[in-house]
């Protein structure tokens, strides 16, 4: 396999990372906003305390996703912001709101000192972001970005105010959705538990509903996309993808809920994973193709080498993390935080 | 309105401005963290658990936004500057790449600090102060690499416009490097050892003289002793390097429009740049050539001696290099206050005057981190790559920047008002006015 090809496995591994992990966070002020029934509070609550430690390290797999694409891709990082101006802006402003108000009322709750509207700021911002970052993606796959002779050729609005990006959008926070719901499972217990299987089930359905809705709106607005689907590498991953979602059906129906989070995370893995194999080997269909816009071999090569390297510090360190916060959320823990 | 260029380098220095502030706490913290805790640990004096426990919740809340910040400008870096990228992020990017690691190891034990008091054993706790020191460092490393290779570009070679033969290492070790991180990664340790002195000497001044209160200041402030006259020296080797390296930069920062043998010292004054002089400076002889080139009679060059249209604005140098160089003088003159009258009265019994000039000093540090960013921002224009890509070649072809800048000053607006709400209220801030001993459990 070539460096270029490498360094894209990278930014899809990252993708996929971001989305399980961070995407889980997103969900999580989806949830926020949907939150109803007589254990409304009881749900938010439980969503805050399982995000506390873990949001910003998770939110750091989108750092590595910008610096891989700028360091082993330049060109295509400077094409992407340029075609995606709009929507790359708002998932940022997202970002930042979510964050902002995560921090501001996580910590000033502790303190007694609620600040007004960070709830809804964090919903908002939680929901927009997925569904910009999803409309991209969809702008990108969907061979939306066309350029001629090195610039960026397509205006501000026409790659990604178009049907098939906006189904993308959805996807995006609907698997956020699914994942917190998922995920909660396992950290809470009781009717709380229930809620969130309940909430896991449906988000699933609409995942699935959408995913298959994006094949024919593929087929009218998106055709590079479509035309890809038929090869053997798509087809697998997405039957993969496909199977995985059946067996998250399968496993919260079942309550069967240490598989719940695992199984979530691979349909979400995988229907990424279809992405990307629908994608190689253009990096922005149907124009640059990965090794047309990869950088230089010197620093393929010393970008690649620093990520075991890299790994080897990080994940004993994450293990460490995850391990430390892996318990029931529904209840305070017995002591919180400094306060 | 504004034009593109024009309002990218606002934007790109509004969210610069912004971040900084924040990592230079982010990187001070964590020391005064280890300090804290390790000292807790090694005396059992509970007061020093609960500065850590304190400190810890500023640190949050503080890390978050400069978490969110640092995304604001990695996406900024596509959204204004892809042509830049285009060109230099193969070079440069590696380096980020090990900053997003250590940035990464910073997060996973801050949060594992922040949550696990209660869940740790003591030592383990105060052991995660140390990955969190060390990949804060390390950081600022990186990142100012990245800055100083803009000044100083390294490893590569240009054909046909392209980039090629590059050596993402050499560019790393570019010959600024060394200075730039030094001088920005000392200012943080600086700026937080004065920040939180601050906040001590607040409430002295408002009559809580109480042990911890005393403990406290007394801890960030040997933490800014150490670290001040360093600061000082590194200073001084950063202008010297400036002055063989980047003469126009240099000579912008002294107000020299013209080459001369035995060039004054300027301390304040209007470089005039119609009438080609600084005016109302104060004028020590001789100076200049001998802190550049330690000789007195040795020729600075001016700015009247480099291309017209390759110079900086003497005026966005000259004024923030003042700024920079009078805070830094006047920490070093409190904290020796501070410390020559405890040695001399032989206790810790600071008095209402010093105790303001401490307060009038928090501040100082952020302020002349952000005077010697603008220094050395302002003084490569107008090459965003030091003479190989000029600043307005850079930006990018998209129209509406202009709105993206004031989206982003309301975004930047909203953040400093939850921040003062949430740090300044009393049970946000590290030291709780009413307070006689802290009530350790």
């Amino acid at each position: 396999m070539s460096l270029e090809v490498l360094a894209a496995g990278v930014v899809l591994i990252g993708l996929i990372a971001y989305a399980m992990f961070a995407g889980a966070d997103f969900g999580g002020g989806v949830w926020t906003a949907l939150a109803w029934g007589p254990r409304a509070r009881v749900q938010r609550e439980a969503i805050f305390r399982a995000m506390g430690p873990v949001w910003e390290t998770n939110h750091v797999w989108l750092i590595l996703i910008v610096v891989t694409l700028f360091t082993a891709f330049p060109r295509a990082f400077g094409d992407l912001f340029t075609a995606l101006f709009i929507p790359l802006s708002i998932a940022l402003i997202g970002i930042v709101f979510r964050g902002a108000a995560f921090a501001f009322r996580h910590y000033g709750s502790e303190g007694g000192a609620r600040l007004p509207a960070t709830g809804i700021v964090f919903s908002a911002a939680s929901i927009l972001t997925p569904l910009t970052m999803g409309m991209a993606l969809g702008a990108i796959a969907g061979g939306q970005i066309t350029i001629r002779g090195g610039q960026v050729a397509t205006e501000l609005y026409e790659p990604w105010l178009r049907p098939f990006s906006i189904v993308c959008g959805l996807i995006g926070v609907a698997m956020c959705g699914f994942l917190t719901a998922s995920y909660m499972t396992t950290r809470t217990g009781g009717a709380l538990r229930e809620d969130f299987r309940n909430r896991a089930l449906a988000a699933s359905l609409v995942l699935g509903g959408l995913t298959t809705a994006a094949i024919p709106v593929a087929y009218a607005d998106a055709r590079p996309f479509f035309d890809r689907l038929g090869s053997p590498a798509p087809i697998a991953v997405m039957s993969a993808a496909v199977a995985m979602g059946v067996a998250s059906l399968v496993v919260l129906w079942r309550r069967w809920y240490a598989l719940a989070p695992p199984v979530a995370a691979g349909t979400v893995a995988l229907v990424i994973a279809a992405w990307g194999a629908v994608q190689y080997p253009y990096f922005i269909l149907p124009d640059e193709r990965i090794d047309s816009v990869a950088a230089g071999h010197a620093t393929l090569v010393a970008f690649l080498v620093s990520l075991p390297i890299g790994a080897l510090i990080l994940i004993p360190s994450l293990v460490l993390l995850y391990y430390t916060f892996s318990e029931r959320t529904d209840r305070p823990a017995p002591e919180g935080p400094p306060s | 309105m504004f034009d593109t260029v024009t309002s990218a380098r606002a934007l790109m220095g509004m969210s610069l401005a912004f971040h900084i502030s924040f990592t230079a706490v982010g990187i001070g913290l964590p020391l005064m963290l280890f300090l804290a805790e390790g000292i807790a640990l090694r005396t059992g004096n509970p007061m020093y658990r609960e500065m850590a426990k304190r400190w810890t919740r500023v640190a949050a809340v503080l890390f978050a936004v400069g978490a969110v910040s640092g995304t604001i400008l990695s996406f900024e870096f596509g959204l204004l500057w892809p042509t830049f990228m285009d060109f230099s992020g193969a070079i440069i990017g590696f380096p980020f790449a090990l900053e997003g690691f250590a940035f990464f190891t910073e997060a996973i034990f801050l949060g594992i600090y922040i949550y696990g008091w209660d869940r740790l054993s003591p030592r383990a706790h105060w052991l995660c102060t140390v990955p969190m020191m060390v990949s804060a460092a390390a950081s600022a490393l990186f990142v100012i690499s990245a800055n100083a290779w803009m000044n100083q570009p390294a490893g590569f070679e240009v054909v046909n416009g392209k980039a090629v033969n590059v050596d993402p290492i050499a560019a790393m070790f570019n010959r600024a490097m060394p200075y730039e991180v030094t001088h920005g990664t000392l200012a943080a340790y600086v700026t937080t050892g004065f920040a939180v002195a601050g906040v001590y000497a607040v409430a002295m001044l408002r009559g809580h003289r109480s042990e911890y209160n005393k403990r406290a200041l007394v801890l960030a402030l040997a933490v800014a002793a150490v670290f001040t006259p360093l600061q000082i020296v590194s200073g001084d080797l950063s202008a010297r390097f400036l002055a063989h390296r980047q003469p126009e930069k240099f000579a912008a920062m002294e107000g020299q429009f013209r080459t001369e043998r035995g060039a004054p010292l300027r301390i304040g004054g209007f470089p005039d740049p119609g009438a080609r002089e600084t005016k109302y400076a104060i004028e020590i002889p001789r100076l200049t050539s001998i802190l550049a080139f330690e000789n007195a009679d040795a020729t600075v060059r001016g700015l009247d001696s480099f291309p017209q249209d390759a110079i900086p604005d003497v005026r966005l140098v000259h004024y923030p290099f003042q700024v920079m160089v009078a805070s830094g003088s006047f920490m070093l003159f409190v904290v020796t206050w501070f410390f020559g009258i405890a040695w001399w009265r032989k206790r810790i019994d600071p008095g209402r005057w010093l105790l303001r000039a401490l307060v009038a000093a928090a501040p100082l540090g952020f302020v002349a981190i952000e005077a010697g960013w603008f220094v050395t921002e302002f003084g490569r224009q107008p090459w965003i790559i030091w003479h190989l890509m000029r600043t307005d070649q850079a930006a990018t072809p998209r129209e509406g920047v202009a709105f993206l800048l004031l989206v982003f000053f309301l975004v930047y607006v909203a953040l400093t008002i939850g921040l003062g709400l949430l740090l300044l209220r009393p049970s946000g801030s590290a030291a709780r006015p009413p307070q006689e001993a802290p009530d350790v459990a």
